[in-house]
């Protein structure tokens, strides 16, 4: 009795354990949900308001960067998170460049002030079309000089600019960017190429030493789901990937052939496979990196600023997928892509995308699944006698299983599915996961009926549910050897954390395992099928004989 | 035998804590579902309990991979070299069993581990 008292305390706080866990999960899903996003807004929204102020308010605040150490040193007496981009007060756009991507503006200290996606599927909620970049910002192509004399004086100065009207639709365009200082005169030679990127040649004269910046990063799309930040690829091959609000000291780093600064879709990329690259990535107010590559006098280097787009990227260089990053997963997501997207150049939806690819998978694994489920069913012929060996040993699990193999063991058949068939969903899921999140490809495409984008969770949980319910019965019908009551109650309540778990997934994730679940179902319900026949059949032989011995 | 109790924050004891975790929490998710005896969380527990961190890791792998309805499954134990006579510390107190290494050939060990049904 005494026993039978402890383990009946000890199934109720694992009762306990599980419940409990299962609220904290909730409560950080709903507390992410319902007060972390508005709360991003509202300093979004802040900042926005802030960023207007400012650039009403600091034309006497005249204090460019401040040079130490070689490096570009950050504004120091700026309150806000406002740098120097507003010291001149009111920006004007020395020169419009117009390409079959995108619409870049150049502004009176020759920097990109703002580029603007031309594309049906780069439009924001009010319907409009995407700007990548912020006010308060560091913005591509400004420069900063090593002499601080040199550099105050760049901030005050503007920029001549060769064209005001640039249309690059049809061929490349150059403009030239001209600033005359007392001793130096800085030239940027901008190419603009009809695809949106560009080719930057800049110099200066008196052997004036400076630095050059990719920019902050776009600011579209920066939340807690995926990274954001800077990207640095070294000519070793290796990525050096620096988070926003994560650093704790400036860095210096060389070898460095791209240097991008990202948030989930778009990125601003500076980039050269020749020559490798100096750069100094700063720390600024809100300890986010600000990278400033070192251009001695004079540097050449290719730009893009748009959506992260595989193959526009592989379409500049083969190597800038690079910049797409996927996380730990990037191992498995990368190849996940690749076939997602040589699957979706033929069926054109990615939805359908997704249903084939899930199906793909269940093919390659199928000769593993299959012949688990075969032996899986032996267990309902063995059942009895591992009910038996459960009871007697019920209270030393060890002993239990290893009665158990023996008895597989004596009958031949080992009705276990193995640990590594559900090891290696995993990454197959977290790869998914990663793909459907960061990649823009997917952004706003949309499959039936009322999922109008995989990216995004599905409005009406009708996935979610579907996921959970089709989970249910892939247990129902599914033979096992739980007979542990406490066990088989956590067992049944799974299908039910996972829908809550799926609420707020990516509709295209929740896709992926609905169709998972979906094939599992048939193929298990298939299995069963034929063994139910072939027990029938048994039955009906041994009948037979019984008559037959009868008369 | 005796543990050598050395630094308590090594990537051993974070693996066997990790191991821990799994075996609490998330056996669930994967329930039923090893082919061997002991199940490779318990074979992995006991492999970075006995064996140096590259062979445990090698062996722990090994298995997973092994344990689909490709390969037969059924008993396999974790092997090691058997104690030496000079490092067997014999103290004649009352210790609390956990394993039972078990010589099988040529001085080599089964790990075992101890049933708590026999104390009774």
């Amino acid at each position: 009795m005494a026993i039978n008292d402890k383990t009946l305390n000890k199934e109720q706080t694992q009762k306990r354990i599980l419940l409990a866990t299962a609220l904290s999960f909730a409560f950080f899903i709903a507390y992410d949900f319902l007060y972390l996003q508005p709360q991003q807004k509202a300093v979004e929204l802040a900042n926005k308001q802030n960023a207007q102020v400012v650039q009403q308010t600091t034309t006497t605040n005249a204090t460019p960067a401040i040079i130490q150490n070689g490096a570009p040193a950050q504004n120091t007496t700026a309150q806000n998170s406002a740098p120097v981009t507003n010291n001149t007060g009111t920006q004007e756009v020395v020169s419009k460049i117009t390409t079959n991507k995108n619409i870049i503006q150049i502004d009176n200290l020759g920097r990109i002030s703002q580029v603007t996606l031309e594309g049906a599927q780069y439009i924001d909620a009010n319907s409009k079309h995407i700007n990548l970049f912020t006010a308060t910002q560091l913005r591509p192509l400004e420069v900063r000089f090593a002499d601080t004399n040199i550099n105050n004086e760049a901030f005050k100065v503007n920029v001549t600019s060769s064209n005001n009207i640039v249309d690059a639709t049809k061929e490349k365009q150059v403009v030239t960017l001209t600033q005359k200082l007392t001793n130096t005169t800085l030239t940027k030679i901008l190419t603009f190429y009809p695809d949106g990127h560009y080719d930057v040649d800049v110099s200066s004269t008196n052997n004036a030493q400076f630095f050059i910046t990719p920019g902050f990063r776009p600011d579209v799309l920066a939340d807690m789901y995926a990274d954001h930040g800077a990207l640095l690829a070294l000519n070793d091959g290796t990525l050096n990937i620096i988070e926003d609000e994560d650093m704790d000291r400036s860095v210096e780093l060389i070898g460095i052939n791209v240097a991008s600064a990202f948030d989930r879709y778009y990125a601003t990329v500076l980039y050269n496979y020749d020559v490798s690259m100096a750069i100094s990535v700063m720390k600024d107010a809100n300890d986010s990196p600000n990278m400033f590559i070192h251009a001695k006098d004079g540097i050449k280097l290719h730009g893009y600023a748009g959506p992260k787009e595989f193959k526009t990227l592989t379409a500049l260089d083969e190597r800038l997928s690079s910049v797409i990053e996927y996380g730990w997963f990037t191992f498995i997501a990368k190849p996940m892509f690749t076939m997602l997207q040589y699957i979706h150049d033929y069926v054109g939806n990615w939805g359908w995308t997704i249903v084939i690819t899930t199906i793909l998978i269940k093919l390659v694994l199928f000769p593993l699944s299959h012949k688990g489920m075969v032996s899986m069913n032996r267990l309902k012929d063995l059942a009895p006698k591992v009910k038996a060996l459960q009871e007697k040993y019920g209270d030393d699990k060890q002993k239990a299983s290893m009665h158990m193999m023996e008895l597989y063991k004596k009958e031949g058949a080992n009705p276990m599915g193995g640990c590594l068939p559900i090891l290696l969903q995993i990454p197959v899921f977290f790869a998914i996961y990663r793909v459907l999140l960061n990649a823009i490809e997917l952004k706003g495409s949309e499959w039936i009926f009322w999922i109008n984008d995989l990216a995004e969770m599905d409005p009406y949980f009708v996935l979610p549910i579907l996921m959970g319910i089709t989970m249910f019965l892939q247990q129902k019908i599914t033979p096992n050897t739980m007979t542990d009551p406490m066990q088989q109650k956590m067992f049944q309540l799974l299908p039910v954390v996972f829908t809550f778990f799926f609420l707020w997934f990516p509709a295209g994730l929740t896709l992926y395992w609905f169709i998972n679940n979906l094939f599992t179902i048939g193929q298990q319900y298939y299995v069963n099928v034929i063994f139910e026949n072939a027990r029938v059949e048994r039955h009906n032989k041994h009948l037979e004989e019984k008559k037959h011995n009868k008369k | 035998m005796t543990h050598k109790s050395g630094n308590k924050y090594t990537v051993k004891n974070l693996i066997l804590l990790l191991i821990k975790f799994y075996q609490k929490y998330l056996t669930i998710l994967s329930f039923g579902s090893c082919r061997y005896h002991p199940t490779c969380s318990s074979y992995a527990k006991m492999q970075f309990e006995h064996n140096n961190i590259f062979k445990a890791f090698y062996f722990s792998i090994i298995r997973i991979l092994k344990c689909n309805p490709l390969f037969d499954g059924g008993f396999d134990y974790v092997k090691v070299k058997c104690p030496t006579e000079d490092q067997i510390n014999l103290k004649f107190t009352k210790i609390k069993v956990k394993y039972w290494k078990v010589p099988v050939d040529n001085n080599y060990c089964l790990i075992l581990q101890h049933n708590t049904t026999w104390d009774k």
